[in-house]
């Protein structure tokens, strides 16, 4: 290390407050959920709850305690997830390997790319897909939510363009020791590409975690919502496409006014998640040291 | 390489086949079944005793149905419990031997688009609760099946009673060539009726009148906004409460407008058309009273009655401000103490609130009233073998509003009423709330003595109706409990100004009810922007004359063709 | 013939992949033929009339279509130019941050938005810019009159695409950390010894080590050129801010506001996806002709 110089200095105290504002600005919405969830409900139906909490108590965490559905729907969601991030990375990286070839290398390559690629851009919209995933038969399955996105095309293009930048030599030597592409891509490109596959594992899960439409289409049963699906339910339950509140709107409505517990909800749903990434970014300071992996 | 080719050949293959029988058996379906029903339910009538409306099938009788669903409402509901664990669905399966499956239930807010995806995959249930679209689109494919017989034999009396207490006139609606295919559920058009609220202790306290003209009101809203009406030293008090959406279905102006003797629309951005002189019907969005009711809106806005940023801010903000005790006057129907004015009144036990009619130009305004009120309709599928377990569930619900079954009938033993399908009401079911319930305090009665179907949802309000006069707050907050007695029993609540008003006729009818025209399907949207943004901008301080050009655009953007179309429904509907 | 067999092994891996995609991506298509039918969903693919090109048409011929795809056009290009270079200033800024806790909880903080949905996030951000709101605040400190943001075309646009950025950008930054890790780190040890300071290294090591990356995400986003944020403007806007925000989504949207309208629907979709994949086929070729790199 060189002594840092005068203008280094500043630049890094500078950067510092820089970084320091954004991540400011990242954190005030969580506090404002968090104080609103710790609350009074008056308060909270008020607005009057910015940064810090107004009739400080912890109702709503304590009803929370007792809400089966949230707990199931979390269930539901770590199911979805692990089971959905396995499907994915297993996929992605087997269909990335041999795109990430070259012509040379792999003459159809090209083929398959765009027969992959055109997914990106054209779809058949909600009704044809319902109509798939239910002749498939995979309707208030799990699978419905995870089989249908088992290939994200997206990450796969990630994953072969982070292949690329390993060093075409390692494989070479490779198949001169003996080895098929299938060892290979097991024994040399998986502990290389641990940073690039902790990326996208980390969008992968994020995408299960925070997806929640598919689960009201393909799930016939709220007892199998995963989380999001269900705190979705609680946010829009009135149909504001209406002209006439009937009676029982009115009582909807009313439970509506749990402000504090939906927020707590809310809040508790978004947690985990948030933990998941400082977990994998140990494997993004791995990678630093991947380049040098030459042997 | 080749056998790849096959593979994606032969997964083509699948999956185009796939596609094709899932519309295919789509369009033979109804075709088929009807064919084969009317053999199917003449063994049933045969093989069945006289009709009793509560018989019990010999054999267990499986009804399929899909269900929107809220929450349950009361808190002692056991936790976690399913809709097919309701204990409703245990007692049908005792009491009728009917057994229902459920589909697939949904929450509420996604019924609609779910119901869609089961009607373009051709999996429809057995009995259905209908929307008027879905009821139009289902009848003209011939999916659904003729009630009139199993209506006839089956209907208990009560269902019969409510049935005929607007003369037919809701079943004549869902009815085609004399057959009904629908049990509509109604009620009462009246609740529709618009009023104003107002806080009572803001008025008191700056000794002020209740307004009953346009000018007096105006005269309420600022001294709101300028006489510090809750006494806090403080500027931060606005007049009128509204959100974004000119006309909603709730803190809009809908009953402004009508002070004016406006009728521009019904809510959520649907136009009202009104009888004029000669009995056709015009659009009461371009009536010139509208543009009057626009010219004063523009100066409430500039005098600081409105609030500054109205156009940005939807129901939940509207909401919070009343809460909040920021506003003292907003537009609405009856049930307004139930929610939101209950949350002001648990926050501040100062706030009063009172409803009055709508202040005219000069004295008091009348309201628009819909022809008829129903939201949905029940109607039973082609394919069902025994629609008439359609009309002993409705029965089997009405039953269950008696008194013997109070004991059980709670929501601790997993009692969800509103689980349950289909659920017709007594159209006149607030009325008998508030008459039994008057009947019973001026009395001094301490529990209804009612012993009808009618009773569960009396005794509720009743309940709440003691314990909000004897301020107790064991079973809900004071704010809960007022907000059932002021909506529903009060003589001067939300209900109870209401009957005035319907008794005195100061009432508008909007006569169109039929589905949107072709037009209006194609143009709606369109017509609708024009007006969202030419009304919001007069009203922030545009020119009032843009009025006139809004309504040549309007005309002759599909509103002149829109306005013929509507006619000729309503010439066909005076025929019928 | 050595060749072919190891071939043979890599379609097999894309085999999975193949079957998925025919099934669930390429099977739905099979719907597109709704952008040529008056579709109803009780009829099917098979019973809904054909009616040709008239749903373009019909859309096409709404006298608000050239603002709106105008609109939608002005938003995505911004909203693609800042969602590279936002997030790459961000990467760069943050490689420079020596202290590794530091810089793994700016990372996390910056990701954060991400998880919230606009439901949640549009009432927040509606409150920040509003009259009683603290950017108001800090704006009457300075002496000037309060602004109404919300209520304004150009502010709105802003403020839209500023929100968009910020809730988004957590994710390409992580994409580009991830590429900024993978360059070889005895190319820095290099520029060291022969005294390359970090903006010289920055520029001649880091900004070419993630050029693929670059090209790769500049290159995928000109497929959301006509994707301005759905829910985001749906959550956010208002009728005085139709004229300047109001986007090919939102309007079709308001389409089926009396009676869903599938046809018109489908017909918007497919133009877009057509649109996207031009674009997309032309960069993909030119970023092959010029510089010889298939970015996949």
């Amino acid at each position: 290390m060189h002594k840092p110089t005068l203008s280094r200095k500043m630049f890094v105290i500078f950067n510092s407050a820089l970084l320091t504002a954004i991540t400011l600005l990242g954190i005030i919405p969580f506090i404002h959920l968090l104080s609103v969830s710790l609350s009074s409900n008056t308060a909270a139906m008020a607005g009057e709850v910015k940064l810090w909490p107004v009739g400080f108590n912890f109702d709503a965490y304590r009803y929370l305690g007792q809400k089966v559905e949230f707990f199931r729907s979390f269930g539901v969601s770590i199911e979805r997830v692990a089971l959905g991030t396995a499907v994915n990375m297993f996929l992605c990286f087997i269909s990335a390997y041999p795109l990430s070839k070259s012509i040379d290398q792999f003459k159809y390559r090209t083929v398959y790319v765009w027969f992959f690629a055109i997914t990106m851009f054209f779809g058949g919209g909600l009704i044809p897909t319902y109509i798939i995933v239910k002749n498939t038969g995979l309707i208030d399955s799990i699978w419905a939510l995870i089989l249908p996105g088992a290939l994200n095309v997206w990450n796969m293009v990630l994953m072969l363009n982070f292949f690329r930048t390993i060093p075409r030599e390692l494989d070479e030597a490779a198949t001169i020791d003996g080895a098929g592409h299938w060892r290979i891509l097991w024994r040399i490109y998986l502990p290389v590409s641990l940073p690039s596959i902790a990326t996208i594992g980390l969008f992968t899960i994020v995408g299960h975690w925070n997806s929640w439409f598919d689960g009201i289409l393909y799930l016939n049963s709220p007892e199998k919502y995963p989380l999001q699906t269900y705190l979705s339910t609680l946010i829009m339950s009135i149909n504001s496409q209406m002209t006439s509140v009937s009676i029982e709107q009115i009582k909807a409505m009313e439970n509506l006014s749990e402000k504090t517990l939906q927020t707590a909800q809310i809040f508790m749903g978004a947690l985990p998640i948030m933990v998941v990434y400082p977990f994998l970014q140990k494997y993004f300071v791995k990678g630093m040291t991947v380049g040098s992996v030459k042997e | 390489m080749k056998l790849n080719k096959t593979w994606k050949l032969l997964l083509l293959a699948t999956v185009s086949l796939s596609l094709f029988t899932a519309c295919s058996s789509q369009g033979n379906d109804p075709a088929a079944t009807s064919a084969a029903d009317p053999a199917s339910k003449e063994e049933t009538k045969s093989t069945d005793a006289p009709p009793e409306p509560l018989g019990k099938y010999p054999d267990t009788v499986t009804v399929t149905e899909v269900l929107g669903y809220n929450p349950p409402e009361d808190p002692r509901t056991p936790k976690g419990i399913t809709p097919d664990q309701n204990a409703y669905l245990k007692d049908l399966k005792d009491m009728l031997n009917i057994e229902v499956k459920y589909k697939w239930t949904v929450p509420s807010s996604q019924f609609e688009q779910k119901f869609s995806l089961a009607m373009a995959s051709a999996d429809l249930p057995d009995m259905m609760e209908l929307d008027q679209k879905n009821f139009e689109k289902l009848k003209k494919q011939g999916m659904l099946t003729d009630l009139t017989a199993a209506y006839n034999d089956y209907a208990s009396p009560e269902l019969k009673k409510y049935m005929e207490s607007d003369g037919g006139f809701a079943m004549k609606t869902f009815s085609e060539d004399g057959k009904l295919l629908g049990i509509p559920a109604f009620e009462d058009p009246f609740l529709s009726t618009q009023l104003l609220w107002l806080r009572k202790d803001w008025l008191d306290n700056l000794k002020l009148q209740p307004p009953a003209t346009m000018d007096d009101l105006d005269k309420v809203a600022k001294a709101f906004v300028e006489n510090d009406p809750d006494q806090n030293g403080q500027n931060d008090t606005y007049g009128v409460s509204l959100q974004k959406n000119l006309f909603f279905w709730a803190y809009d102006l809908r009953g402004f407008f009508n002070g004016f003797g406006a009728y521009p629309s019904i809510g959520d951005n649907q136009s009202a058309w009104i009888k004029d002189s000669s009995g056709k019907l015009i659009p009461g969005l371009i009536q010139p009273e509208v543009k009057n009711a626009l010219g004063k809106l523009q100066s409430w806005y500039k005098d600081g009655i409105l609030d500054k940023e109205f156009a940005l801010k939807d129901e939940n903000k509207a909401v919070e401000d009343i809460t909040a005790g920021k506003v003292g006057i907003v537009y609405g129907e009856w049930w307004y103490p139930n929610y939101p004015l209950n949350l002001n009144v648990d926050k501040d036990p100062k706030a009063e609130w009172i409803a009055i009619q709508i202040p005219g130009l000069d004295g008091p305004g009348k309201s628009l009233v819909p022809k008829i009120r129903s939201g949905k309709v029940y109607a039973v599928n082609k394919k069902m073998k025994n629609p008439e377990a359609a009309i002993k569930m409705i029965n089997f619900y009405i039953e269950k509003g008696k008194k013997k079954y109070m004991e059980q009938n709670k929501a601790e033993n997993g009692y969800v009423y509103n689980w349950f399908n289909p659920r017709i009401y007594n159209p006149a079911q607030i009325d008998t709330i508030y008459t039994e319930v008057n009947k019973a305090l001026d009395a001094k009665q301490t529990e209804i003595t009612l012993d009808d179907e009618n009773y569960k949802n009396v005794a509720d309000v009743f309940k709440a109706t003691q314990d909000y006069l004897a301020g107790n707050t064991a079973n809900a907050s004071k704010g809960v409990n007022w907000g059932q007695y002021f909506s529903r029993a009060a003589k001067d609540g939300g209900w109870g100004m209401t009957r005035k008003i319907k008794e005195s006729g100061a009432f508008v009818n909007n006569e169109f009810f039929g589905l949107p025209t072709e037009t209006q399907v194609e143009k709606g949207a369109q017509l609708d922007k024009l007006m969202q943004e030419a009304f919001t901008k007069i009203i922030l301080g545009g020119s009032l004359d843009d009025f006139d050009k809004f309504v040549q655009s309007w005309k002759s953007l599909g509103g002149d063709q829109i306005t013929k179309e509507v006619n000729d429904w309503y010439s066909q509907e005076a025929a019928k | 013939m050595r060749t072919l067999k190891k071939e043979y092994i890599l379609h097999l891996m894309l085999l999975p992949g193949v079957i998925v995609t025919l099934i669930y991506a390429y099977g739905p298509m099979a719907g597109l033929v709704m952008a040529f039918q008056q579709f109803e969903p009780l009829s099917g693919f098979f019973h809904s009339k054909f009616v040709g090109f008239d749903n373009f048409k019909y859309v096409f011929a709404m006298p608000d279509f050239k603002q709106v795809l105008w609109n939608t056009i002005v938003i995505a290009v911004i909203k693609m130019v800042l969602f590279l270079l936002v997030p790459l200033i961000l990467a760069l800024l943050l490689n420079e941050v020596t202290k590794r806790w530091f810089s793994r909880f700016i990372q996390s903080a910056v990701f954060l938005p991400f998880f919230l949905s606009w439901t949640v996030l549009g009432g927040v951000i509606i409150e920040l810019f509003s009259l009683s709101g603290p950017v108001n605040g800090l704006v009457t400190a300075t002496g000037l009159k309060p602004i109404m943001f919300m209520l304004d075309n150009e502010w709105f646009r802003g403020i839209v695409i500023g929100s968009d950025v910020w809730k988004g950008m957590g994710y390409n930054m992580i994409v580009m950390l991830a590429a900024i890790t993978g360059i070889n780190a005895t190319l820095y040890e290099a520029a060291e010894v022969d005294g390359a300071g970090r903006w010289k290294q920055m520029i001649h090591i880091t900004l070419p080590g993630m050029a693929p990356i670059l090209i790769l995400l500049g290159v995928l986003s000109l497929g959301g050129i006509l994707n301005a944020g759905f829910e985001q403007i749906l959550i956010m806007y208002n009728p005085t801010v139709y004229e300047g925000a109001d986007i090919i989504d939102t309007f079709v949207y308001r389409l089926g506001m009396f009676s869903q309208q599938f046809g018109p629907a489908a017909a918007v979709g497919l133009f877009k996806s057509a649109i996207s994949l031009v674009l997309v086929s032309l960069t993909y070729y030119a970023a092959y002709k010029y510089n010889n790199y298939r970015i996949f």
